[in-house]
């Protein structure tokens, strides 16, 4: 057919130059303070590339710390800014090879990009300002938070000593990487360097690491990235331990949350931090791990005429404490987690880590603490909490107590969806119902009560220590877009699914006898029926054997053959 | 008949005649994709265009073969007659030529086909009507003197497509309704699924808007 043959083609095609590139990153911006100007954009590299007025300004600000923040020397944080409509681009079949392992949280984002900034912030008396200030802003559209922090290390300090040509080549080098698919060890050369990474997949087991001896590098691995995104959640949670099963369920339902920080880099791996803690669950919802007034989204966040929107918004900027005094959840992180770490930690279990109400006093109150009237619908897990305080007490590694919290909070998101998981299991057809001559059976609806049943006796309590009303919390997370975009991606795989299975009934059929005593316009019909279904392989990218497509063929020849000849040499041309 | 109970319930046939460049391949287009293919290839040979619609809450599926207009495939295109339950027969109303033609392609039609079949008339480019070549009253002579349905349409604007599929299939409908066409027949162009009864969910055909076969 003429779709496999279109396949075929596009392997052949040679690698473009900039291709390769493109797969992993939009491009590298060098924003500057100019003394007229303010923030403005020095050079974008590769120069080819082009950015929307609203992506360049908004790139400006972000890629500055915001107003009284002070920072000094070398700061890295992240930000998420919308993608202008034009420059998202066709999906291509090394797109297709990327997704179709990776964790939904990994996938590459459409409607968004990342902007990974290493800002350096240094006096130099040569400069009138008397201070040099510059950040190189890494855009891509990938999420993987940890791995271009660890880039960025790695090009921006080369880039402030030895200039231009340094992004040259490491864009050089970024171009020559292979394509970032899932579950490959990839070998990634960078300024001299050779990076070991290893793209999770869905199938992966939680928790395991990012190289495996299997894999056959790690030993010879002179430089290896912990994780592509894993965010370090004690050191980004440490100023609201007591309170990380409310934020858990804000960011499950999708609330809109402000966290107020001091710095970029706080406020921003909070957000992270929060966003990441119902993994494998993604967050829908928008985040913006740094978020200043200057950002195009500044008056649709910030109205007060609707009701707040279903974000995540990191600030440092003091004014925020005013025009964010009526969002129903704020968490605040004082000079904690600035890096001085041997402050005290408030007692997980203790009165004093009671929730801040709402008062008139908030917008002035800058202690440490999450502000918000909602009553959380899941019980504290007290067991977990003096597990984790006794390791604060006994002074466990940072890392060992990060490992702890993520494990912590995959057990309970996974608690969460295995009903959610089981419940959809029910509404599948049965594979007897899949009739290779009818259409493909559908996905029974999803109805809420029905499932609220099934909670009440198979919930999550079957897997989950954590008491409370688990119903109360799946009935505000159904009304969620989190669960609404978890729900139209499940389906559609399920969809995929049973469609495949459909195919293979169908390419086993003996369609000859079939045939026989049909009219000529019902045989034309199933021709293009089958057509239909062999082109729909590869526009809804459908995971049939190969042997299936070549069966589903030899059925589109042997019943035109049964048609007569006049008829048989114009379907054959069709 | 053991034909599988898709959602639709009959299938019809249609075939769309006419001379090189009226149009045949874009009414097609626009009504199987509702757009107007600005740069449409010569047909060769023939293709096909499917869509299911509704006549009297049934669910009908349009079987539409679209043939080349050229006339050195004229000799092969008879054979794609038979069992057209209905017949598009297009012209362009700017060039007269196309109109003048007419009468051949209405023989071959009813020559080729059953008594039933209903041929539906069509003055295409309906929209260039400062370039008109044939007038209104003209053509609906012609087809009220033959017996043929008749309507101006522009497959560029999309204006009366719809209408002129739709009305076809009322017509054929109508005919089986009132028994004139036998569905026994082996040439009626009709094809009925009684398997199909409308109240099971079950076998609704899962078809993406965007897949109608343009094969």
């Amino acid at each position: 057919m003429e779709t496999a043959e279109n396949t075929d083609t596009k392997e052949v095609l040679s690698v473009l130059p900039w291709d390769q590139f493109s797969e992993w990153m939009h491009c590298v911006c060098v924003v500057t303070f100019d003394l007229e100007l303010g923030q403005a954009l020095e050079f974008i590299y590769p120069n080819h590339i082009e950015l929307s007025e609203s992506e360049r300004s908004n790139i400006c600000y972000l890629a500055f710390p915001d107003s009284n923040s002070g920072c000094m020397g070398d700061t890295q944080y992240c930000f998420r800014i919308r993608k202008g409509r034009s420059t998202r681009r066709k999906l291509t079949e090394s797109d297709y090879l990327c997704s179709k392992d990776c964790p939904v949280t990994l996938l590459k984002d459409d409607t968004h990009y990342y902007g990974y900034v290493y800002f350096r912030q240094v006096r130099d008396k040569t400069l009138k300002r008397g201070y040099f200030q510059k950040s190189v802003v890494l855009l891509s559209s990938l999420p993987y938070f940890n791995f271009f922090k660890d880039i960025a290390d790695i090009i921006a300090p080369e880039y402030f000593d030895n200039g231009e040509p340094c992004l040259e080549a490491a864009c050089h080098d970024i171009d020559q990487w292979p394509s970032p698919v899932p579950g490959k060890p990839l070998t990634l050369p960078l300024m001299g360097m050779i990076l070991h990474v290893r793209i999770p997949t869905k199938q992966d087991k939680p928790g395991r690491k990012l190289i495996e001896a299997s894999d056959n590098v790690a030993s010879l691995a002179p430089f290896t990235l912990s994780s592509i995104n894993r965010i370090d959640l004690f050191e980004s949670l440490q100023g609201v331990l007591p309170h990380i099963h409310l934020l858990w369920e804000l960011v499950l339902l999708g609330e809109p949350l402000v966290v107020m920080a001091p710095s970029p880099t706080v406020c921003a791996s909070t957000v992270l931090a929060l966003v990441s803690s119902i993994s494998p669950l993604r967050c829908y919802c928008d985040y913006r791990p740094f978020f200043t007034i200057h950002d195009s989204e500044f008056k649709e966040y910030t109205t007060k005429t609707q009701a707040p929107p279903r974000v995540i918004l990191g600030v440092t900027n003091p004014f925020f404490a005013k025009t964010f005094q009526h969002w129903p959840h704020i968490v605040r992180i004082g000079d904690m987690g600035l890096g001085n770490s041997g402050g005290s930690n408030p007692s997980l279990l203790s009165n004093d880590s009671k929730l801040k109400k709402t008062s008139k006093l908030k917008a002035l109150d800058s202690k440490t603490g999450v502000y918000t009237k909602y009553k959380p619908f899941l019980k504290k897990d007290k067991l977990f909490l003096k597990t984790f305080a006794k390791g604060l007490a006994g002074k466990r590694p940072g890392t060992a107590q990060s490992t702890l919290l993520e494990r912590h909070f995959l057990e309970l998101t996974q608690s969460f969806i295995i009903p959610l998981e089981r419940y959809l299991a029910s509404l599948m057809p049965l594979q007897k119902c899949i009739s290779p001559l009818r259409a493909p059976p559908s996905l029974k609806p999803f109805r809420p009560e029905e499932f609220f049943q099934m909670v009440e006796n198979n919930g999550p309590q079957l897997t989950s220590g954590t008491k409370g009303d688990w119903v109360g919390l799946y009935k505000r997370f159904i009304q969620s877009p989190n669960f609404e975009q978890w729900f139209l991606r499940r389906r559609s795989e399920i969809e995929a699914k049973i469609m495949s299975l459909h195919l293979v009934a169908l390419s086993e059929t003996d369609l000859e006898s079939w045939c026989y005593e049909k009219s000529e316009v019902e045989i034309v019909d199933m021709v293009l029926r089958l057509r239909q279904k062999i082109s729909m392989v590869t526009s809804h990218r459908l995971e049939v054997p190969a042997a299936t497509l070549e069966r589903l063929n030899n059925q589109i020849t042997s019943i035109t053959d049964s048609l007569p000849p006049d008829l048989r040499g114009i379907l054959i041309k069709a | 008949m053991a034909a599988g109970p898709y959602n639709y319930s009959y299938i019809f046939k249609y075939i769309i005649i006419g001379d090189m460049g009226v149009g045949k391949s874009c009414l097609l287009h626009q009504f199987t994709e509702k757009k107007f293919m600005a740069d449409c290839p010569h047909t060769i040979g023939v293709e096909f265009g499917t869509r299911i619609i509704e006549v009297s809450g049934q669910k009908i599926k349009l079987q539409i073969w679209d043939t080349a207009g050229q006339e050195r495939f004229r000799a092969v295109t008879r054979s794609y007659y038979r069992g057209a339950a209905g017949a598009l027969m297009v012209y362009d109303i700017t060039r007269r030529s196309t109109y003048n033609h007419l009468s051949s392609w209405l023989t071959d039609a009813r020559n080729l086909t059953n008594p039933n079949t209903v041929i539906f008339l069509i003055g295409n480019k309906g929209d260039l009507d400062a370039q008109r070549d044939v007038t209104y009253e003209e053509a609906k002579q012609f087809a009220d003197e033959n017996g043929l349905l008749f309507l101006e349409a522009s497959a560029k604007t999309g204006d009366n497509v719809e209408d002129v599929f739709l009305e076809t299939a009322k017509k054929i409908f109508q005919n089986i309704q009132d028994g004139s066409l036998d569905l026994n027949a082996a040439e009626s162009g009709v094809q009925h699924k009684p398997s199909a009864r409308p109240g099971q969910t079950l076998n609704n055909e899962q078809q993406p808007k965007d897949s109608n076969c343009s094969c």
